[in-house]
C-alpha cells in the first residue's frame, strides 16, 4: 500500500496522546471543596507509577481512531502495475550527429566533439542501433544502422570512432535544420522493422547562432523522436569574422575601386583592434599597408578597403589580431564589366529629344558591372552583322524595309528579342513582315484626354518586377496616341498590357527561338509620358533580361555552392584554391564541389572563369544556442538525468493520485474511524455508569 | 474578673464533636461555660467589670464621690478616679460566616465551631453581667444586635448565630469599618474568623479599632485538614469562596502549602501583636474550654498590663 501525502502518517503519533491521559492519574472526576486555595499551586499531571494501563480497551480504541484518521488523511492506495515506456532495457535507436562545419575549426572544438562522439558510440548497448552522421551543409554518413548491426558487437564503436577520426571539420556552413530533420527521418523510416526502445538523436556541436534553424518550426517531428543535446563550447577567446559586402555598386566609383566588408567582433573577444588587408599570394603578408580598426565586442564595422592599384594574383583580404584563424580570409574577384549590345533600327538621331533613341540610350548608362552599347542603324541601310550577331536586343521604331524584315525574323527565330515601337500606323506591314503574317490592320488612336494602361499581366517577366503592388500603380502614365492592332489577329499573342479603352498596349509573340514584342504606342512624347515615369528604366532592363542579356551573376559564392559553367562547349578542367584540380565534363552546367574556400578557376580552351568562394557568413554567428532556443524551436528535447528524474518523480505522482482518486481508499478508513469511535463511546459511556461516584474530601 | 489564675483540668474538657451533637447552640454554650464554672477553682461571681482606665486631676464641678482618698491621703491632691465605662463591659462578637468557614473535615464546620465560641462567650459574659453584641458578616456585615444585656437579647444572639450563612467571600475591611462607626463606646471586640483573605488591609482596619479604644480579641479558627493539609489523593481541589478549581497532589503540594499557611498565620500574629490584640489561633478539634480559658487568661494579663501602664504614665497616682 502506498500513500498521497504519507506526511500525514506522522499524525499518527498522535496515539501518545491517549496513552499519556490513560497514564495520568488525574482523576479530574473527583472534586474536593476546599476553603481556600490561596495556598495552593497547580500541580503538574503526574504519571501514574503503576505499570499498568486502566480501560486498556478504551485505550485501544482511541489509539485506533486516530491511527484510521491518520491514514486516512495519509490518502492509501493500492500501487497497480504500470507499464512503462521506453524501457530503458529495450533497443534504443540513436543517431550521433557530429557538426563538423567551419566553426568547428576552432581550437579544441573537433577534438572535443570527438570524444563526445566516441563516448556516445561506446556507451551504446548492445541490442541498440546506431548511426554516425557528419554535417555541415551536407550530410555525410560515416556508418548507418545497418552496417552497424552487421559489425561485431564489440568492433563497433571502435569502427565508427575510427571513421570520424578519418574526417576533419570542412569549410562548409551548418545546416543544422536539415542534420536535424534528415536524421529524424532516419529514426522514422517505416521501410524498417521498427525496433521497440528509444529513437534519440544525439547532437555533438558548438550549437553556433548561424546554424540555420529557420527551417525547424515548421517541422513535424516523429513521435518519440528525442534530441539529446551535447554541446562542445569553446574557450572565450577573441574572434573577430569579415564578410563581403554584395552592395557596392554604388560605392564602386570609377578610378576609386572600394570593396566594402564588414569586420564583426565576437561579444566573448578581449581584443578590439584589428588589421585588414589585401594579402599578397603565398602564405603571408599583407599587400601594402593594412588598415587599423577598431571593433568593441559584440559589434561590427562596415569598412571600405580600396582595391590596389597592382591586383595580379592578389585576390585575399585577411584578418590579423584575433585567436580564431578560420573566418579571417575573405577571397574577392573584382567585377568583370558584362557588355551587351542592343541594337536600334530607326531614323532618328542620337539628339532628337522628341524621339525614342534619345531616351534609349540615356536610360542604359554604363554601370561596373554592365555596359549597354546601343548601337543604331538607320532602316534604310544594312544591318550592321557584327552587332546584328551580338546583339540580342533589338529595337524597331520606324518602318523596315522589306529585306530588313527578313533579316529580323530569321534574327527572332534564332532566337533574339526584336521589339517593334509602332510610331505609326505605317509599322503595320514591318510588323506583319516579322510576324510572318501577310498584313496586319493598325489604326491611329486618339483618345478624347488620354488612355493608361488598364490591364497588365504582372506574371509576365516583362512586368513581373513590378507586381508589387507597391510599384503596381501604373495609372499615372498617360498615353495621348497609341495605335490598334487586334491582338486575336496574330497568332499566339499574348497581351501583356492593355489600355483602359480594351485596346492591347503591350503583346508579346513567340517567334521560333525568339520572340517579338510589340509597343502599341512609343515612350516618345508625342504619343505618352512613359519616358518621365519611373517605370521606364526599369521596363528597359526587364527587356534587356527578357532577351537573355542582363542575367548577372552572383557577386559571391560560398563554400558549397555550384558555380556556374557557361562560355565553352567543350570539358572544362577546375583548378581548386588548393592547387588540385578537377575535370568537368563537356555540357555540365554547374560545378559543385567547393568545399574549400579560395579562388576557382575554371579554364575551358582560351577561356578562363575566375570564381570567389567564401565561407558563409552565418558561420561566423558563433554565439551558442541554448537549450530553450531548441525548444522554442519545437525540438523534442530528451530532459537530462535529474529533470527526467523529476519528471519521472510527477509521474510517479500523478499516476498516484489518479489511482486514489479511482479506490478513495480514505472513505473506508473514515468509515471505520466512525465505528471505532461509535464503539468508543459506548464503551466509554457504560465504564462512566459503572463507576462509583468520585472520590474526595467534601465539606 | 477573678484574679487567681486558674487551670483547667483536661479530663473535665469537653471534645468538640461531642459538643457539636448537641443541636441547640445556646445548650452547647452553657454546657461549656457550666463545664468551666465547675473546674475553675475560684468563683468568678464576685467580680465586676467597672474598669478603672486612669487618674485625672480634680477641678471644681466635679462629682466628690469619684475623688481618690486614698491618693490624696498620700500625696496631699485631689485625684479624680476615672472608669472606662459607667456601666458594665461592653463585648461585641464578630464572627465570620463567610463560606470558607463552612468547610471541616472533623465532622462539624468552622462555621459552627465558631458559632458555639461566640455562644460561649456570648454566654459567659452575659452570665458576669455584661452586656453583649454580635456581628455576623461574610463579604459585608450581615447581622449586627449592638451590646445589651437582657435574656431575650442573648437568646436573640443565640438565634442570629444559628442562622445559616449564605455568603461567600471573606472580607475583613469592611466589617471591621462599620463596627468602627456602630459602636461608638468602648468596649471589647472579639473577631472570630478563619481570616482566610488578604492581611494587607487589616492591621489598618484594626488599628482603627484600637484608636477608638476597644480592646480587640482575634480568634483565628483554622480545621486541623488546612493545618496539614490532611488529603493523600490528587484531586481536583475548588475554592469554597470563588468556586475555582486546581489539580492539586496533596504530596507535591503539602510543604509549600504549610509554609504558606504558617506564614499567612505568623502575619496575622504579628499583626495583632504590633496593635496590642489578643490572638488565638484554634483548631476545630480543640475544646471551647480551652478557647475560653485562653481568652480569660488573656483578659487578666491585659487587665494587669493596663493597670501597670497606668501607674507608669501616672507614677503620683499610686
Amino acid at each position: 500500500m502506498s500513500f498521497l501525502a504519507p506526511l500525514f502518517l506522522f499524525g499518527a503519533l498522535a496515539i501518545a496522546g491517549p496513552i499519556i491521559f490513560h497514564l495520568v492519574r488525574r482523576t479530574t472526576r473527583e472534586r474536593t471543596v476546599f476553603s481556600s486555595l490561596m495556598f495552593l499551586r497547580p500541580s503538574p499531571p503526574r504519571l501514574n507509577k503503576r505499570s499498568r494501563f486502566e480501560n486498556i480497551l478504551l485505550l485501544l480504541l482511541r489509539c485506533l481512531a486516530l491511527a484510521l484518521v491518520a491514514f486516512a488523511f495519509a490518502r492509501p492506495f493500492v500501487q497497480e502495475a504500470v507499464i512503462a515506456e521506453g524501457d530503458p532495457g529495450l533497443a534504443n535507436r540513436i543517431v550521433v550527429l557530429v557538426d563538423v562545419s567551419a566553426s568547428m575549426r576552432r581550437d579544441g572544438l573537433w577534438a572535443a566533439a570527438r570524444e563526445r562522439a566516441t563516448a556516445t558510440l561506446r556507451e551504446a548497448r548492445a541490442g541498440d542501433r546506431v548511426a554516425l552522421v557528419a554535417f555541415g551543409r551536407q550530410m555525410n554518413v560515416l556508418m548507418d544502422f545497418d552496417e552497424w548491426v552487421a559489425l561485431p558487437v564489440g568492433d563497433r564503436a571502435g569502427q565508427a570512432a575510427g571513421r570520424l577520426s578519418a574526417i576533419e571539420p570542412g569549410w562548409e556552413s551548418t545546416q543544422l535544420a536539415t542534420a536535424l530533420m534528415r536524421a529524424a527521418e532516419m529514426l522514422d523510416d517505416t521501410g524498417e522493422e521498427q525496433v521497440p526502445g528509444r529513437r534519440r538523436i544525439v547532437l555533438i556541436s558548438d550549437q553556433q547562432e548561424g546554424a540555420r534553424m529557420e527551417a525547424l518550426p515548421s517541422f513535424e517531428w516523429p513521435r518519440g523522436v528525442e534530441l539529446v543535446l551535447d554541446p562542445v563550447r569553446s574557450r572565450g577567446v577573441t574572434n573577430a569574422s569579415l564578410q563581403l559586402l554584395t552592395d557596392a555598386a554604388d560605392v564602386e566609383r570609377p578610378g576609386e575601386p572600394v570593396v566594402r566588408i564588414r569586420v564583426t567582433n565576437d561579444v566573448t573577444s578581449t581584443q578590439e583592434l584589428f588589421r585588414v588587408g589585401w594579402m599578397r599570394p603565398g602564405p603571408t603578408g599583407f599587400a601594402g599597408q593594412p588598415l587599423e580598426i577598431y571593433v568593441p565586442p559584440g559589434q561590427s564595422r562596415v569598412v571600405p578597403v580600396p582595391v590596389p592599384a597592382e591586383t595580379d594574383g592578389i585576390s585575399r583580404i585577411s584578418l590579423t589580431g584575433d585567436d580564431e584563424d578560420f573566418d579571417n580570409h575573405l577571397f574577392v574577384i573584382p567585377p568583370e564589366t558584362k557588355r551587351l549590345s542592343v541594337l536600334y533600327l530607326g531614323a532618328d538621331t542620337a539628339q532628337d529629344s522628341t524621339k525614342p533613341r534619345f531616351f534609349l540610350q540615356r536610360a542604359l548608362p554604363d554601370t561596373p558591372r554592365l555596359a549597354v552599347d546601343v548601337v543604331a542603324s538607320p532602316p534604310a541601310q544594312p544591318l550592321p552583322p557584327e552587332a546584328a550577331r551580338a546583339a540580342s536586343l533589338l529595337f524597331v521604331t520606324d518602318p523596315l524595309p522589306a529585306t530588313r524584315v527578313a533579316e529580323l525574323r530569321a534574327l527572332a527565330v534564332a532566337g533574339s528579342t526584336i521589339v517593334v515601337v509602332a510610331g505609326s500606323p505605317e509599322s503595320a506591314p514591318t510588323l506583319a513582315g516579322l510576324l510572318g503574317l501577310d498584313s496586319l490592320a493598325m489604326d491611329e488612336v486618339r483618345p478624347a484626354r488620354y488612355a493608361m494602361l488598364a490591364e497588365i499581366d504582372f506574371r509576365h517577366p516583362l512586368f513581373s518586377p513590378f507586381a508589387d503592388p507597391r510599384y503596381s500603380d501604373f495609372t499615372k502614365i498617360h498615353f495621348w496616341r497609341h495605335r490598334r492592332v487586334d491582338a486575336g489577329a496574330i497568332p499566339d499573342a499574348r497581351v501583356v498590357a492593355g489600355f483602359d479603352s480594351g485596346d492591347p498596349a503591350v503583346l508579346d509573340v513567340p517567334v521560333g527561338r525568339g520572340r517579338i514584342v510589340l509597343f502599341t504606342s512609343s515612350w516618345a512624347p508625342v504619343d505618352s509620358q512613359l519616358v518621365v515615369s519611373s517605370k521606364f528604366v526599369p521596363l528597359l532592363y526587364s527587356l534587356l533580361e527578357l532577351s537573355g542579356g542582363a542575367g548577372l551573376p552572383p557577386l559571391q559564392h560560398f563554400v558549397g555552392d555550384p558555380l556556374p559553367v557557361t562560355g565553352s562547349e567543350g570539358d572544362y578542367v577546375v583548378r581548386r584554391p588548393d592547387g588540385t584540380t578537377d575535370g568537368i565534363a563537356a555540357g555540365t552546367v554547374n560545378y559543385a564541389n567547393t568545399l574549400q574556400p579560395g579562388v576557382y578557376q575554371i579554364q575551358s580552351g582560351a577561356s578562363t572563369l575566375r570564381y570567389a568562394v567564401n565561407l558563409d557568413p552565418a558561420e561566423t554567428r558563433l554565439t551558442p544556442l541554448m537549450s530553450d532556443d531548441f525548444e522554442r524551436l519545437g525540438a523534442p528535447l530528451m530532459q537530462t538525468a535529474i529533470e527526467a528524474a523529476r519528471v519521472e518523480e510527477r509521474q510517479v505522482v500523478l499516476r498516484g493520485m489518479e489511482t486514489e482518486a479511482r479506490q478513495k481508499l480514505w472513505r473506508w478508513f473514515i468509515i471505520a474511524t466512525l465505528l471505532v469511535l461509535l464503539v468508543e463511546s459506548a464503551l466509554a459511556g457504560w465504564t462512566a455508569r459503572r463507576t462509583t461516584s468520585p472520590e474526595g474530601i467534601t465539606p | 474578673m477573678p484574679a487567681a489564675a486558674p487551670s483547667l483540668p483536661a479530663a473535665r474538657l469537653i471534645a468538640p464533636e461531642v459538643l457539636m451533637a448537641i443541636r441547640n447552640l445556646e445548650l452547647r454554650a452553657r454546657a461549656v461555660v457550666e463545664g468551666f464554672w465547675s473546674g475553675i477553682h475560684r468563683s468568678p461571681y464576685h467580680g465586676f467589670s467597672v474598669e478603672f482606665t486612669e487618674y485625672r486631676q480634680y477641678t471644681p464641678g466635679d462629682d466628690p464621690r469619684y475623688v481618690d482618698w486614698r491618693v490624696y491621703a498620700r500625696s496631699d491632691r485631689y485625684c479624680i478616679k476615672k472608669f472606662e465605662d459607667e456601666t458594665n463591659l461592653r463585648c461585641h462578637v464578630i464572627a465570620d460566616q463567610s463560606k470558607s468557614m463552612n468547610y471541616g473535615s472533623a465532622g462539624h464546620t468552622k462555621a459552627e465551631y465558631a458559632a458555639t465560641l461566640a455562644a460561649t462567650l456570648a454566654y459567659f459574659l452575659h452570665r458576669q453581667g455584661d452586656a453583649v453584641g454580635l456581628m455576623t458578616f461574610e463579604e459585608q456585615v450581615r447581622d449586627f444586635l449592638p451590646a445589651r444585656h437582657r435574656a431575650s437579647h442573648l437568646r436573640q444572639l443565640m438565634h442570629t448565630l444559628e442562622r445559616p450563612s449564605a455568603g461567600k467571600g471573606t472580607d475583613l475591611i469592611a466589617p471591621l469599618d462599620r463596627i468602627t462607626t456602630l459602636v461608638r463606646k468602648r468596649g471589647l471586640l472579639v473577631l472570630i474568623s478563619d481570616f482566610l483573605a488578604p492581611l494587607d488591609r487589616l492591621e489598618r482596619s484594626l488599628l482603627g479599632l484600637t484608636a477608638c479604644g476597644h480592646e480587640v480579641t482575634v480568634f483565628q479558627i483554622q480545621d486541623p485538614a488546612e493545618i496539614n493539609l490532611g488529603f493523600d489523593q490528587p484531586a481536583m481541589f475548588q475554592d469554597a469562596e470563588s468556586d475555582r478549581t486546581l489539580y492539586i497532589d496533596p504530596r507535591a503540594a503539602r510543604d509549600e502549602y504549610m509554609r504558606q499557611f504558617e506564614e499567612h498565620a505568623a502575619s496575622l500574629r504579628t499583626v495583632c501583636q504590633k496593635l496590642g490584640a489578643s490572638h488565638h489561633r484554634l483548631s476545630t478539634d480543640q475544646p471551647l474550654e480551652l478557647a475560653l480559658f485562653d481568652f480569660l487568661q488573656s483578659r487578666m494579663r491585659r487587665g494587669r498590663q493596663t493597670r501597670t501602664m497606668a501607674r507608669a504614665a501616672n507614677p503620683a497616682a499610686s
